[in-house]
C-alpha cells in the first residue's frame, strides 16, 4: 500500500534468482532429509526465556562464544608453536618479530583469556545473585564451578608455555605448591615437574595438559551445561518472579498450564516454575548474545592488535634482578603465599583456606535451600559472598602494592 | 628590598614559641588525634549516609530516612568543629612549632595537599546544600542520594591524598620524587585500612548514640530508635572491622620490608606494649560484638547455639591475642635480662603469646566467626525476628562498650604509627630534633630553594 | 509347567547376568591394559636415577669475608633427555666465627616456592622477590613464609678451587 512498487520488484528479484535459488532449495531438501537440520535448528533456536533482565543472561553465551575463540586461536598457534625448552620461547619470538598475523591470533588467545575470566566471574555473579541455581538446577550450578576450575587450570598451564621468564617462574611456584600437599606431595611435584628439578619434560606435561587433557574434559562438560540449561529452561532472576508467592492458586496452575517449552520447571519452589512474563530464545535473546559477544570480540580483537602478548626474556634461573609476577587471576592466591608464613601454616594457606572456598562455592545450592529468589531476603549466602569477593579484591590490591614496591 | 634580607630584618622580632620538642610533640599528638576522630566519623558517615537514604529511598523504610536526616545534622554539626581542630593545628602547630618540617613536607607533597585543600570546597557545597535542602531534596531523592554519594567520593578523595603524605612519612621512598612516592610501599594498605576503618568508626559511633539512647531515654519510642540504630550502627562496625586483621597483618609486612626499624618498634620494641593494648582492643570489639548480635537475637525469643559458639570462639580468642609474649616491656629487655627461654624454665617467654601461629590463629578465628555471626544474625533480622525497643542495659551497655574501644583503637592507632618512626619524622629522612621553630639565615642568601637547603636530610645508605 | 518355565526364565536371567558381568570384566579388563601403562609412565620419574657430577665453580681466594658472593654454575639438569645445562647461582659466603673463617655455599633458591632469592645490600639480607622471605647472611630464615634456612649445595674445595654438586643439604 505505501509503496506499491515493492511486489513487482521482489518478483523480479525471485525471478532473477530461480536459476540458483531453485538447486540451492532442492539440494537443502535432499540434505534435510537425510540429516534432519530443519528440525535441529528449529529445536535451538525455539525456546522460550525471560523477558526481563535479557542482557544479563547474555553473559553465558559470550562464556560460550569465547572459549570457541580460545579453542580456533589456540588451533592455531599449534602451527608454530614448539613445546621444547630449548625452542618454545624461540618459536614465539619469531611470531612476534616475524609474523604479524600470527602476533594477533597469539594477542587474541592471551586476551580472550583474560576477557574470558573477567565474564565468567560476572556470568558466576548473575547466576549467584539471582538465585538461579536452586531447584531443579543444582547441577546445573556446580558443573558451572568445575568449568571455572578447568579455565583456571588453563589460564594457569597456558602461562607456562611460553618459556620466557614470566613463564619460568610461573611454573616453578605452581609445581612447588604441590609439594605441600602431606605425604603425596613430593610425588606430585616430581610427576609434574618430570623430575625433582624443573627439566625438558616440565613443560611437554603442562603443554599436553593444556591443549589436550583440560579441553578433552571442557568440551563434554559444556555440552553438559547446555543439555541441563534447556532442561529446565532459563531461570532469569528475581525480577522475572516478582509476586509469585502472593498469587491465587488458580492464577499459579493457569500459567503453569500455559508455559512454553522448556518451561515448567520440575521440581521446582511453588511458582517459580515458570518465569511471569516470557519472550522467544530467537530472536530476542540471541540477538542481545549476538550484540554483546560481538562486542566482547571486537574488545578482544583490539586489546590483541594494540597491546598483544607480552614476551619477557628467555627464561634465565640464575637472573637476579628478576621479580616473577603471577599472572593477575593468581594474584589474591599468591598473597595468601605471603600471608601464611612457617612449614605447617603453608598447606592452610595454600590448600585449605582456597579448599574450604572451593567446597562453599560447589554446595552453594544446598546451603540455600529456601524459595527467597530476592539478594536482600538470603543474608545466609549473599553475606559470606560478599566478605568473599571483597577478600579477593583486597588480596589481589595488596598483592599488586607489594609487587610494585620490591 | 629583597625577601631575603626583609626576613633578615625581621628576624630579632619573631616570637620563640617557649616550649620543648616533647610538649610540641605531645600538643600535635593530641590535637591530630582528635581531628582523625571527626575525620573518620565524615568520611565513613558519608557513605553510611547514602546507603541508608538509598535503603529507605527504595524500600520505603521510613526508620532509615529518619535516621539520614539525624545522621546530615550530626555530620554537619561536626565537619565544622573538625575542620576548626584542622586549620588550627596548620596554622598553629604546624606552621608555629614546627614550621622548618611542615615547609619541608609541604615543598614535597605540594599536589597532595593542593587536592587536600580543594577537596574542601566540594565537601562543604554538598554537605551544606544536603543540611539546608533536605526536607525539599525529598522531592527529588536520586539528586539527595547523588549529593551524599558525592560527598563521599570527594571526602575518599582527600582521604587519598592525606593518605599518600601520611605513609611517605613512615616508608618513603629512596628518592623525593613525588611520582614514585604515591605509590609508597604502605600507601595501598594505609589507605584500605583507614577506608574499611572509616566506616567501621562511623558505624560504631552510631551504635554508641544507640547505646546512649536506650539506657538513658525514658521516652519508649526514643528508645525503640535507639534500638534499631544501634543495631545498624553495629552491623557496619562489625562488618567493616574484621577485614581490618587482614589488611592491618598486610600493612605491617610491608612495614618490615620497607622501615624495619620502626616495624621492630612497634612489634617487638618499645611500643610493643602499646600494640598488644590495641589488639586487646580489637578483641573486646569483637567479642562484646557478637555477644550484642546472640543476646539480641534471644531478645526476640530465639535461641541461637551458632551465636553463643561465635561468642565463645571469639572470647577464647580475645584471651590468646591478649597474652603478651613476654613477661618484659620489649624483646631488648628479655635480651638484656638473659632470659630467652620459656617461663617454666626460668625465662620470661610466654610461647602461647607469640604472633606466629598464636596471634595469627586468633585474628583468622575473629575474622570467620565474625562472618559467621554476622550471616545468622542478619537472616534472624530478614525473617522479622527481632522487634525494636526490647534492647534492655546489657544490648545498651554493649553498644557503647564497642563505640568506646573503636575510639581508643583509632587513637591509640595513630599514636603507636606516629611515633614508631621515633627519632625520625620521615623515616631515614628528617629528624624530629631541630625542625621546630624556622629560623632565617642571618646572612642574606636564598632561604627556600629546594628540599635539600633546610633541615637535614639523611642520605638512605648511611643508616645504622 | 509353571515350574519349568520359571526355570526357563531363571536360566535366561543368568545367561542374561552372565552377559552383564561379562561386558563389566571386559570393561574393566580393557581398562586396565590402557591405564597401567599409563600410571607407570606418569610415575616413572619418581623412581628414575639421577646423576649428580661435581662441577667447578671458581677460583674462591678473592672472596672477601662478611660479603655474599654469587657465581653462576651450569648445572646439568638429568631430567628427560638431554639439554643444555641450566645456570643457577651459587652464593659463596664467608664467615669470621670468633676468629675461624667459614665458609658456605649457599642455594639461591627460596626454601617458601623455589623463587631466587638475592642479597639486598640495604636490607642486608637474602630477599626473596616473589613472597617477601628474608634470610640472614649464613642462610637462616628470620622474615616472611620461608619454612626453613636456605639450602646448601656440596662442595669441595682443591687449593682455592670450589667444586659443587646438585645435592642439597639442609644446614
Amino acid at each position: 500500500m505505501s509503496s506499491p512498487s515493492q511486489p513487482g520488484r521482489s518478483a523480479l528479484v525471485a525471478k532473477l534468482t530461480r536459476p540458483v535459488a531453485r538447486p540451492m532449495a532442492a539440494t537443502y531438501r535432499w540434505v534435510d532429509e537425510r540429516m534432519g537440520i530443519s528440525d535441529l535448528t528449529h529445536q535451538l533456536l525455539y525456546e522460550a526465556t525471560p523477558r526481563r533482565g535479557a542482557w544479563a543472561y547474555s553473559l553465558g553465551s559470550a562464556t560460550l562464544i569465547i572459549i570457541v575463540l580460545q579453542i580456533v586461536t589456540g588451533m592455531f598457534l599449534l602451527w608454530t608453536y614448539v613445546p621444547s625448552t630449548t625452542e618454545a620461547w624461540e618459536s614465539l619470538n619469531f611470531i612476534e618479530h616475524h609474523d604479524e598475523f600470527a602476533a594477533i591470533v597469539r594477542g587474541m588467545h592471551l586476551w580472550g583469556a583474560y576477557v574470558l575470566l573477567i565474564i565468567i566471574g560476572l556470568h558466576m555473579i548473575r547466576t549467584f545473585v539471582s538465585g538461579s541455581y536452586k531447584k531443579p538446577r543444582e547441577l546445573n550450578w556446580i558443573v558451572g564451578v568445575l568449568l571455572f576450575l578447568m579455565v583456571l587450570g588453563l589460564g594457569i598451564t597456558g602461562a607456562m608455555l611460553p618459556w620466557d621468564q614470566a613463564a619460568y617462574w610461573t611454573a616453578i611456584v605452581v609445581t612447588h605448591v604441590v609439594d605441600y600437599i602431606p605425604l603425596l606431595g613430593n610425588w606430585m611435584q616430581q610427576i609434574l615437574r618430570g623430575g625433582p628439578q624443573m627439566g625438558p619434560e616440565t613443560l611437554t606435561r603442562f603443554f599436553a595438559i593444556h591443549i589436550w587433557l583440560l579441553p578433552a574434559l571442557l568440551v563434554p562438560l559444556i555440552g553438559l551445561h547446555l543439555v541441563l540449561l534447556r532442561r529446565h529452561g532459563e531461570h532469569g532472576s528475581w525480577v522475572n518472579y516478582e509476586g509469585v508467592e502472593t498469587e491465587p492458586e488458580e492464577v499459579r496452575k493457569e500459567r503453569m498450564a500455559k508455559a512454553e517449552y522448556p518451561y515448567p520447571a520440575i521440581p521446582s519452589d511453588p511458582g517459580y516454575a515458570v518465569p511471569v512474563d516470557l519472550d522467544d530464545f530467537f530472536p530476542s535473546q540471541v540477538f542481545k548474545d549476538a550484540v554483546v559477544s560481538f562486542a566482547l570480540v571486537l574488545i578482544i580483537f583490539i586489546m590483541a592488535v594494540v597491546v598483544g602478548a607480552p614476551l619477557e626474556r628467555a627464561a634465565n634461573p640464575a637472573a637476579l634482578n628478576y621479580v616473577p609476577t603471577p599472572e593477575w587471576f593468581f594474584l589474591p592466591l599468591d598473597q595468601l603465599l605471603v600471608q601464611f608464613p612457617q612449614a605447617w601454616m603453608i598447606p592452610v594457606g595454600v590448600f585449605v583456606v582456597p579448599g574450604i572456598g572451593t567446597t562453599l562455592l560447589i554446595l552453594v545450592p544446598f546451603l540455600d535451600r529456601s524459595p527467597e529468589r530476592e539478594p536482600w531476603r538470603r543474608p545466609e549466602v549473599m553475606v559470606p559472598a560478599l566478605f568473599a569477593t571483597l577478600f579477593l579484591i583486597f588480596e589481589a590490591l595488596l598483592a599488586v602494592n607489594r609487587l610494585f614496591n620490591l | 628590598m629583597s625577601v631575603p634580607t626583609l626576613i633578615a630584618a625581621v628576624s630579632p622580632h619573631l616570637v620563640r614559641v617557649p616550649i620543648s620538642t616533647g610538649v610540641a610533640s605531645a600538643l600535635v599528638a593530641l590535637l591530630m588525634l582528635a581531628h582523625i576522630q571527626f575525620a573518620a566519623f565524615q568520611q565513613g558517615g558519608y557513605i553510611i549516609l547514602a546507603v541508608t537514604d538509598f535503603l529507605g529511598w527504595k524500600r520505603k523504610d521510613e526508620r532509615q530516612t529518619r535516621f539520614s536526616r539525624g545522621l546530615v545534622v550530626a555530620l554537619g554539626a561536626t565537619f565544622a568543629f573538625g575542620s576548626a581542630l584542622a586549620i588550627f593545628a596548620v596554622l598553629v602547630l604546624f606552621l608555629g612549632l614546627w614550621s622548618q618540617f611542615f615547609v619541608e613536607l609541604v615543598r614535597i607533597m605540594f599536589w597532595p595537599f593542593v587536592v587536600e585543600g580543594i577537596a574542601f570546597i566540594g565537601e562543604i557545597v554538598c554537605l551544606y546544600t544536603l543540611y539546608s535542602q533536605w526536607d525539599r531534596l525529598a522531592n527529588v531523592r536520586s539528586l539527595r542520594v547523588g549529593l551524599e554519594l558525592l560527598l563521599f567520593i570527594n571526602a575518599s578523595i582527600q582521604m587519598l591524598a592525606i593518605d599518600v603524605v601520611a605513609s611517605y612519612m613512615l616508608t618513603p621512598r629512596p628518592s623525593n620524587s613525588l611520582a614514585l612516592n604515591l605509590i609508597n610501599p604502605t600507601e595501598i594498605p594505609l589507605e584500605m585500612h583507614r577506608f574499611v576503618g572509616n566506616i567501621a568508626f562511623a558505624g560504631a559511633v552510631i551504635a554508641l548514640v544507640g547505646g546512649i539512647r536506650i539506657l538513658f531515654s525514658r521516652k519508649p519510642e526514643v528508645r525503640a530508635h535507639g534500638d534499631w540504630m544501634g543495631h545498624y550502627g553495629l552491623i557496619y562496625a562489625i562488618g567493616f572491622t574484621l577485614a581490618q586483621p587482614l589488611i592491618g597483618w598486610e600493612y605491617a609486612k610491608e612495614i618490615q620490608l620497607h622501615a624495619y626499624a620502626s616495624w621492630y618498634s612497634m612489634m617487638l620494641g618499645g611500643l610493643s606494649v602499646a600494640f598488644l593494648f590495641q589488639v586487646f582492643l580489637l578483641g573486646a570489639i569483637f567479642t562484646v560484638g557478637i555477644f550484642y548480635l546472640w543476646r539480641r537475637v534471644k531478645l526476640g525469643g530465639y535461641r541461637s547455639p551458632a551465636l553463643a559458639v561465635c561468642t565463645a570462639l571469639s572470647f577464647a580468642s580475645w584471651l590468646l591475642i591478649s597474652t603478651p609474649s613476654s613477661l618484659a616491656w620489649s624483646y631488648e629487655n628479655v635480651v638484656a635480662a638473659n632470659a630467652n627461654l620459656p617461663i617454666w624454665q626460668g625465662g620470661l617467654i610466654i610461647p602461647w603469646g607469640q604472633m606466629i601461629p598464636f596471634k595469627l590463629v586468633a585474628l583468622i578465628t575473629f575474622t570467620g566467626v565474625a562472618i559467621v555471626a554476622l550471616t545468622v544474625y542478619l537472616k534472624h533480622v530478614t525473617k522479622g525476628n527481632l522487634r525494636w525497643g526490647d534492647a534492655g542495659r546489657a544490648q545498651g551497655a554493649a553498644l557503647i562498650t564497642v563505640g568506646v574501644a573503636v575510639s581508643l583503637i583509632m587513637a591509640l592507632m595513630g599514636y603507636i604509627r606516629e611515633d614508631s618512626r621515633a627519632p625520625f619524622l620521615i623515616t631515614n629522612k628528617v629528624l624530629i630534633n631541630q625542625q621546630q621553630n624556622f629560623t632565617p639565615p642571618s646572612s642574606a642568601g636564598p632561604a627556600l630553594n629546594g628540599p635539600s637547603s633546610v633541615g637535614i636530610i639523611v642520605p638512605w645508605d648511611s643508616v645504622p | 509347567m509353571a515350574d519349568h518355565s520359571q526355570e526357563l526364565a531363571k536360566q535366561r536371567l543368568s545367561r542374561r547376568r552372565f552377559m552383564i558381568m561379562t561386558i563389566n570384566g571386559v570393561g574393566a579388563g580393557t581398562a586396565l591394559l590402557i591405564g597401567a601403562p599409563i600410571v607407570g609412565s606418569v610415575l616413572s620419574p619418581v623412581f628414575a636415577k639421577r646423576r649428580t657430577p661435581w662441577v667447578l665453580v671458581a677460583d674462591i681466594g678473592q672472596v672477601p669475608v662478611g660479603v655474599p658472593t654469587a657465581y653462576v654454575v651450569n648445572l646439568p639438569i638429568n631430567e628427560g633427555w638431554a639439554v643444555p645445562p641450566v645456570p643457577r647461582t651459587v652464593y659463596v659466603v664467608k664467615l669470621n666465627l670468633l676468629g675461624q673463617v667459614e665458609m658456605l655455599t649457599l642455594s639461591n633458591v627460596c626454601t617458601h616456592m623455589q623463587c631466587d632469592v638475592h642479597w639486598d645490600i640495604n636490607l642486608k639480607a637474602f630477599l626473596c622477590p616473589c613472597h617477601g622471605g628474608l634470610y640472614s647472611i649464613d642462610g637462616t630464615n628470620v622474615g616472611g613464609p620461608p619454612p626453613w634456612p636456605l639450602f646448601r649445595y656440596q662442595h669441595k674445595l682443591v687449593g682455592n678451587t670450589l667444586y659443587v654438586r646438585n645435592v642439597l643439604t639442609g644446614a
